[in-house]
C-alpha cells in the first residue's frame, strides 16, 4: 500500500462521497478516465494517454469520446499535462492539504 | 518496507491532524454546544472530530497508523488532562483511541470484505461510515469501562463519534471539491 498516493485515495473517496449526494460534476466516462489515471499515475510519475486508452475501463469507450472527456477532466483540474514532458503525458492533481 | 521519512511524514500529519481536531472540538465546538443544549446530561462533544480522523487514518494506513496517531492522542490526553494523562485510565483510554480502528477494519476484511484502500478496488464511503459506526460503538464501550463514567454517557459519545466522522468527511469532501474548482 505504500505506493498508492494517499491524498488520492482519499480523494477518491469522497469523489463517491461526493456522487452520493448529487453533487459530483464529472460523466461515468470521465469518472473511469481519472480512476484510471489515478491507478496508472500511482505506479508511475505522470500517465500517458496511451496507457490510459488501454485500460480496462477504456475497452468500450470510442477515442473521440475519450479524448472529449480527457479535456474535460484537464478543465476542471482533476488532470493537468505534465509541464516538463513530452506531450501527451498528464498528471493526476492532487491537491495540497 | 516503508522508509524512514514516509513515516515520519504520516506521524506528523496524521498526529497533528488528530490533535488540531482535538482543540477545535473542545475549544470552539463544545463551548458552542453548552450554549446551545444547557440542560444536556452528558459533558461528551456531540461533534467529536478527532474519531473521523482516526478512522481515516486507519482506513489509509491500516497498522501504521497506531504509530502515526499515538503522539497526537496522547498530546490531547495531555493538554486536557495534564499530568493525570498518564493515570491507568487515561493510558487505556489512548490504547483504545489508536487500536480500535485498525482492529475493526481487519475484522471486517476478515469476516465480509477489504474496505482498505487497493489500486484494484473503488473506495466505498459508506463503507469507511460503517466501520467508523462500529468503532463508534466498541470505542465507546471501552471508554466508558476505562473511565467510568455513566452508562448514559455512552450514547453521547457514539453520536458524537459518528457525527464527528461524518461532518469531517463532508468538510474535506467540499475543500476538495473547492481545491478543484479553484485550479480549473
Amino acid at each position: 500500500m505504500t505506493d498508492i498516493s494517499k491524498i488520492t485515495e482519499l480523494r477518491k473517496l469522497l469523489l463517491g462521497m461526493e456522487r452520493a449526494m448529487g453533487l459530483e460534476d464529472l460523466s461515468a466516462v470521465e469518472r473511469d478516465i481519472y480512476y484510471a489515471a489515478s491507478e496508472l499515475a500511482s505506479r508511475n510519475h505522470g500517465v500517458r494517454t496511451t496507457g490510459l486508452l488501454s485500460h480496462d475501463l477504456m475497452e468500450n469507450v470510442s477515442r473521440p469520446t475519450f479524448f472529449r472527456a480527457l479535456k474535460s477532466l484537464v478543465n476542471k483540474g482533476y488532470l493537468s499535462q505534465a509541464s516538463t514532458s513530452r506531450r501527451g503525458v498528464y498528471m493526476v492533481n492532487a491537491p495540497q492539504v | 518496507m516503508l522508509r524512514l521519512p514516509a513515516l515520519v511524514v504520516e506521524i506528523a500529519v496524521a498526529s497533528t491532524a488528530y490533535f488540531v481536531a482535538s482543540i477545535l472540538t473542545f475549544e470552539v465546538l463544545t463551548p458552542v454546544q453548552d450554549l446551545f443544549f444547557v440542560d444536556f446530561y452528558s459533558s461528551a462533544s456531540l461533534l467529536f472530530l478527532p474519531h473521523g480522523v482516526r478512522v481515516l487514518t486507519a482506513w489509509l494506513l491500516g497498522w501504521r497508523s497506531i504509530i502515526a496517531l499515538l503522539p497526537g492522542v496522547f498530546l490531547t490526553y495531555f493538554y486536557l488532562a495534564g499530568m493525570k494523562a498518564f493515570l491507568p485510565s487515561r493510558l487505556a483510554g489512548i490504547a483504545i483511541a489508536v487500536l480500535v480502528a485498525p482492529i475493526v477494519f481487519e475484522t471486517i476484511a476478515r469476516l465480509w470484505r477489504d474496505i482498505r484502500p487497493s489500486l484494484n478496488r473503488e473506495p466505498c464511503w459508506y463503507c469507511v461510515m460503517g466501520a467508523g459506526v462500529i468503532s463508534a460503538i466498541v470505542i465507546g464501550i471501552l471508554t466508558n469501562l476505562a473511565f467510568g463514567s455513566p452508562p448514559l454517557d455512552y450514547f453521547a459519545f457514539f453520536i458524537g463519534d459518528v457525527l464527528g466522522l461524518f461532518v469531517l468527511m463532508l468538510i474535506l469532501m467540499l475543500v476538495f471539491r473547492q481545491l478543484r474548482k479553484a485550479s480549473s
